[in-house]
């Protein structure tokens, strides 16, 4: 493919359109899409508005104004609340339940992708094949039997508990990802590196991982959002309110306070914050490596 | 070909950095509360055992408040609580006694839960241990040991309070519309366009929650056609739900929703959440039916609700033609504390210690009644006289003391399997998607599971 | 270093068995891990669903019992035929507008830059966050339509059967579809911009062109997208679990939903595994079928005609 040379040198959203394209005409304004774009504009920022604004009410406050109103004397009590309740505890474990799980997956996923496209044997193709039929499998389905062995491993109520399991199935959509990725490079680097006597070690290194760093990137914070995010492994898996991760302390709040509408709104911003704030940080890769790695 | 040393050193830079990416994680899980082996409970370090009970005031405060105590009085051998939503409880309790974490002091309401942990045996017999401790046993009403009792063993200590179902209401909203508290059924359903006329839900519910559905049906099925009537489910006879008894009480039921007479969204609200109280005390409803342990709550809550007479009390009242004793009375006889029979030695003996030293001590006992609660100890009555909810809780202790029979909720005198399928249709029942015809099909088909 | 053709020859042979022999092993990691917790499990519910085992004592061998128990329940068509409500409706929901707003993204330069950033947002919430905020949100008493006195927003939402489903499809199209336009919006801006320009010549407007041209060549991504859709539709449990746990009585009981209350609610761990092993085989069937509705497209370039 003669677009290949390109896509191995920038990343693919870094592509830019053709001049004549900018500049193009399309025989006036796209008002439909334009339309749908806008609304749905709205449709997501209302909610999320309404969230933060309301995080800065008081209870008493929220009952008696209007929902779409700024607050008129802001309080940061809900937050204060929120913290108070072992959030900073929920907050670490949930780091390192993330980095615990994501960092083995995305290196162990691309050890195995380099070796099935570099490979060549029967093995290797069974072992896409079962990388491959593991995307259909939902983690729900085998929540009970990893229960089990969970149990059985005496992993109970521990952040491992949650880690395992979640390596587990971070594997298959990354394995795919970083083959698609590393079948791009051009044969003719990996045989230069072989001609200088490299040996497929040094190749992984020092060539693929190199080259393949944005599609790692991309699998790295898409599985890093679903651990963050995850909710039914914490839920069965752990007990005691020192393993809670940010979700399920989040579900125990609201249980809790339910009543109390704005603590409810801040302990959701809280427990978002933070993959907000690396979403600033490092949007561009994120969304040029997710569009990259699905439009394939 | 190139010589392997560089491979070695990467493989180990590799094999370093995922082991530092779960060694990370592991160092972040181990502690005190990892487990053990064979025969640790959950959360036991070395000398002490372990406790889950229900948050929610006042009940979550005295409990750990007797917590305290015993930690205080014996710091050689600490309890460590831990807490829990309800609804949450009742599936994490299970997973952490299928895990062999179970806590060592087990929180539970009896009958038929109990039961199932018997079966898996999961909990000591202390028949024994409460012949030999008769003080502890006879302090107790007699009538709470029933739900505590499997095959005629002992399997849990009965503590905590008496909590029959009361029919609440707010005095202000029925001034508004210049009516008096039902004196039966037909009133009941008289109130209602009333109070709809005048904006005001005539019953708050939190009906997700589904075992608050659950009262009214036990109500009604008592005041129709007597204890009977679930006692045949319960004893397992064929057919038991399509007695024309059953029958009636859930077309009664029925009619009952479908003429407004729950808070809108009721599907929605949860117990746990304390938002059915809220509707109550905030004025939005005018009644509520629930249970006499959310009386410390809206005390609390409610601002002056309660202390300003507000709130008003009164059994469910009868319905016309039924043929029930209007005494009788639903809810828990009590609560109930079992201790995991994988607990070691040593925690069995501080649970035991717990149980016959700091469980309903007189202290507790005294903030039983501060709160608004009758505990199951003989001769509270004497400490009732004074208190500021003097009222309240003599109708209370009336109430349960009083009542020809005292039936325990539904979904803990059944099995959890048929406990969840009875909870299912009565949330269908309540959603009308299901008629009492079909409901009665359905759970005859679940008797005696 | 090695010259010469021959033993260039010589080692291209015995490089290629050593290379093969030398990275075999590398995948040995991910599939010892991927072996233990997810094809293990899978064998596991596969076997468990032949026991009978409530979760706290032993578990017995039982045979069919389970599955006789589980396939002749009501509760089992039922929660099939919601799932398949929910994932209809947000694929008929999602899709369109996600194809549209794609489109649109691709084209406006200026404002794609800021809208990308805000139309992501969604989905960095857990699921189990947006569930608790919607539940607030959509409370009738006091939720943002009550506070508005919209009547028409102030409706029982999550307490009334089919409003409750439709609040289901809506969130988590919000949920969703910036994820779904990005894709599309990255597809559809590979989209040659000489395939227009012919078009254009040929006469044809700015609707004829989406639906000639635009579409077709989204072909495959509307299979991609449609599949991780369709299959992540199967595996819904935090938001709903949060937001109606399943209810208002089973209105929003999906698969996931019903295995959990059946296995950690019911103590029937048995007929849960059997709901676990239809999910699975329902979300294999799904797959395989719109990998066949796609085709062999994957390899046919899409780019002919450009």
């Amino acid at each position: 493919m003669t677009t290949t040379a390109t896509s191995v040198d920038k990343p693919a959203a870094v592509r830019r359109p053709k001049n004549s394209r900018r500049q193009r005409r399309r025989g006036g304004p796209n008002w439909l899409g334009g339309l749908a774009g806008w609304i749905w504009l709205v449709i997501v920022m209302v909610p999320i508005y309404w969230i933060v604004i309301t995080s800065f009410k008081t209870q008493a406050n929220y009952y008696a104004m209007n929902p779409l109103k700024p607050p008129t004397s802001p309080t940061i009590d809900n937050y204060q609340l929120v913290i108070q309740s072992d959030f900073a505890q929920y907050f670490i474990n949930s780091v390192l339940v993330t980095a615990g799980a994501i960092i083995p997956a995305v290196l162990l996923s691309f050890l195995a992708a380099f070796a099935i496209v570099r490979g060549n044997n029967w093995f290797l193709t069974g072992v896409n094949g079962v990388f491959l039929m593991g995307l259909a499998i939902p983690l729900q389905a085998t929540i009970i039997p990893v229960y089990l062995i969970i149990i059985k491993l005496q992993l109970y109520d521990s952040l491992l508990a949650i880690i395992l399991p979640s390596i587990a199935f971070a594997i298959p959509l990354s394995v795919l990802v970083l083959t698609n990725f590393i079948r791009d490079v051009p044969k003719e680097l990996f045989e230069s590196m072989r001609v200088d006597g490299a040996s497929e070690w040094a190749t992984l290194w020092n060539l693929a991982f190199p080259l393949t760093r944005p599609a790692l990137v991309t699998v790295s914070i898409y599985n890093g959002l679903a651990v963050w995010n995850g909710f039914l492994l914490p839920l069965i898996l752990t007990q005691s309110p020192g393993r809670r991760t940010l979700p399920l302390a989040l579900w125990t709040f609201q249980g809790q306070y339910g009543v109390n509408v704005p603590a409810v709104l801040a302990s959701v911003v809280l427990t978002t914050l933070p993959i907000l704030i690396l979403y600033a940080a490092g949007r561009r890769q994120l969304l040029s490596g997710l569009t990259a790695g699905f439009s394939k | 070909m190139a010589p392997l040393s560089t491979s070695r050193r990467d493989f180990l830079r590799i094999a370093l950095a995922a082991g530092a990416g779960v060694g990370l994680s592991a160092c972040g899980s181990s502690g005190p509360e990892s487990s053990s082996g064979a025969g640790g409970g959950a959360g036991s370090a070395k000398g002490s055992a372990s406790y889950w009970y229900l948050t929610g005031e006042p009940g979550e405060g005295i409990r750990t408040n007797t917590v305290d105590r015993f930690n205080k009085a014996n710091p050689k051998t600490q309890i460590e609580a831990t807490t829990f939503q309800n609804d949450a409880y009742k599936t994490k309790i299970k997973t952490a006694i299928g895990a062999g974490q179970a806590p060592t002091i087990i929180w539970g309401w009896g009958g038929g839960g109990l039961k199932s942990y018997v079966d898996a045996s999961q909990v000591e017999d202390l028949t024994d241990w409460f012949a030999q401790n008769s003080a502890v046993k006879d302090r107790l009403f007699p009538s709470s040991f029933g739900a505590a009792t499997i095959g005629g063993k002992i399997y849990a200590m009965p503590a905590e309070t008496v909590q029959p179902i009361v029919l609440y209401y707010n005095k202000t909203n029925f001034e508004k519309i210049g009516a008096e508290p039902p004196q039966s059924w037909g009133d009941i359903m008289d109130l209602v366009p009333k109070f709809n006329a005048e904006g005001i839900a005539p019953f708050s519910l939190g009906g997700q929650s589904r075992w608050t559905n659950m009262m009214w049906l036990e109500f009604l099925f008592d005041r129709i056609g007597g204890t009977e009537v679930f006692q045949a489910v319960f004893d397992g006879e064929k057919d038991a739900w399509s007695n024309p008894a059953s029958i009636q009480a859930l077309t009664e039921m029925q009619k009952l929703i479908e003429a407004d007479g729950f808070i809108k969204g009721f599907s929605s609200i949860t117990a746990d959440s304390n938002a059915d109280q809220a509707l109550l005390f905030t004025g939005k409803a005018a009644m509520m039916l629930h249970g006499s342990w959310t009386y410390g709550s809206m005390a609390t809550e409610g601002g002056d609700f309660v202390s300003s007479g507000n709130l008003g009390y009164m059994n469910f009242p009868p319905v016309e033609g039924g043929t029930g004793d209007p005494s009788d009375t639903v809810g828990n006889p009590g609560q109930y504390l079992s201790i995991s029979a994988k607990a070691s030695d040593a925690e069995k003996e501080i649970a035991k210690k717990f149980f016959a030293e700091s469980v309903l001590s007189d202290a507790e006992n005294k903030e039983w009644v501060g709160a608004g609660a009758i505990p199951i100890v003989n001769g509270t009555d004497s400490l009732l006289t004074g208190s500021k909810d003097e009222d309240w809780l003599k109708f209370v202790y009336a109430t349960a003391s009083g009542a020809n029979v005292f039936a325990q909720s539904w979904d803990q005198a059944l099995s959890p399997t048929a406990a969840e399928v009875l909870l299912d249709n009565i949330a269908k029942l309540f959603q009308l998607s299901i008629s009492p015809q079909q409901y009665a099909d359905n759970m005859n088909e679940v008797i005696g599971t | 270093m090695t010259t010469g053709a021959p033993t260039t020859l010589l080692t291209v042979g015995h490089s290629r068995a050593g290379r093969t022999g030398a990275v075999t092993w590398m995948a040995l990691p991910a599939l010892v891990f991927f072996i233990a917790f997810g094809v293990i499990p899978l064998l596991g519910v596969l076997a468990l669903s032949f026991t009978r085992w409530d979760g706290i004592g032993d578990i017995h061998p039982a045979g069919l019992d389970s599955w006789r128990v589980e396939l002749n329940d009501p509760g089992l068509p039922h929660a099939l035929k919601v799932t398949f409500e929910v994932m209809i409706l947000s694929w008929v929901v999602q899709t369109p507008l996600s194809i549209l707003i794609g489109v649109f993204l691709a084209s406006h330069e200026r404002y794609r830059a800021v809208l990308a950033v805000l139309y992501f947002i969604p989905l960095l919430l857990s699921s189990a966050a947006i569930a608790v905020a919607y539940k607030a949100l959509l409370d009738p008493n006091f939720g943002l339509g009550a506070g508005l006195h919209i009547g028409f927003l102030s409706q029982d939402w999550l307490g009334k059967d089919k409003l409750a489903l439709g609040a289901v499809v809506f969130i988590v199209s919000w949920q969703f579809i910036p994820f779904h336009s990005l894709i599309y919006q990255g597809a559809v801006r590979q989209i040659p911009r000489s395939m227009y320009e012919a078009a254009e010549i040929d006469g044809a407007g700015r609707v004829r062109q989406f639906w000639s041209i635009t579409l077709p060549q989204l072909k495959y991504t509307i299979v991609a997208s449609s599949t991780l859709m369709v299959v992540g539709s199967l595996t819904f449990f935090d938001l709903i679990f949060v937001l109606t746990a399943g209810g208002p009585g089973d209105a929003t009981r999906v698969l996931a939903l019903d295995m959990y209350k059946t296995g950690f609610q019911a103590n029937l761990m048995g007929p849960a595994s059997v709901i676990a092993v239809i999910l699975v085989l329902v979300g294999l069937g799904l797959a395989l079928l719109l990998r066949r509705i796609g085709g062999g497209g994957a390899s046919d370039s899409q780019l002919e005609g450009a």
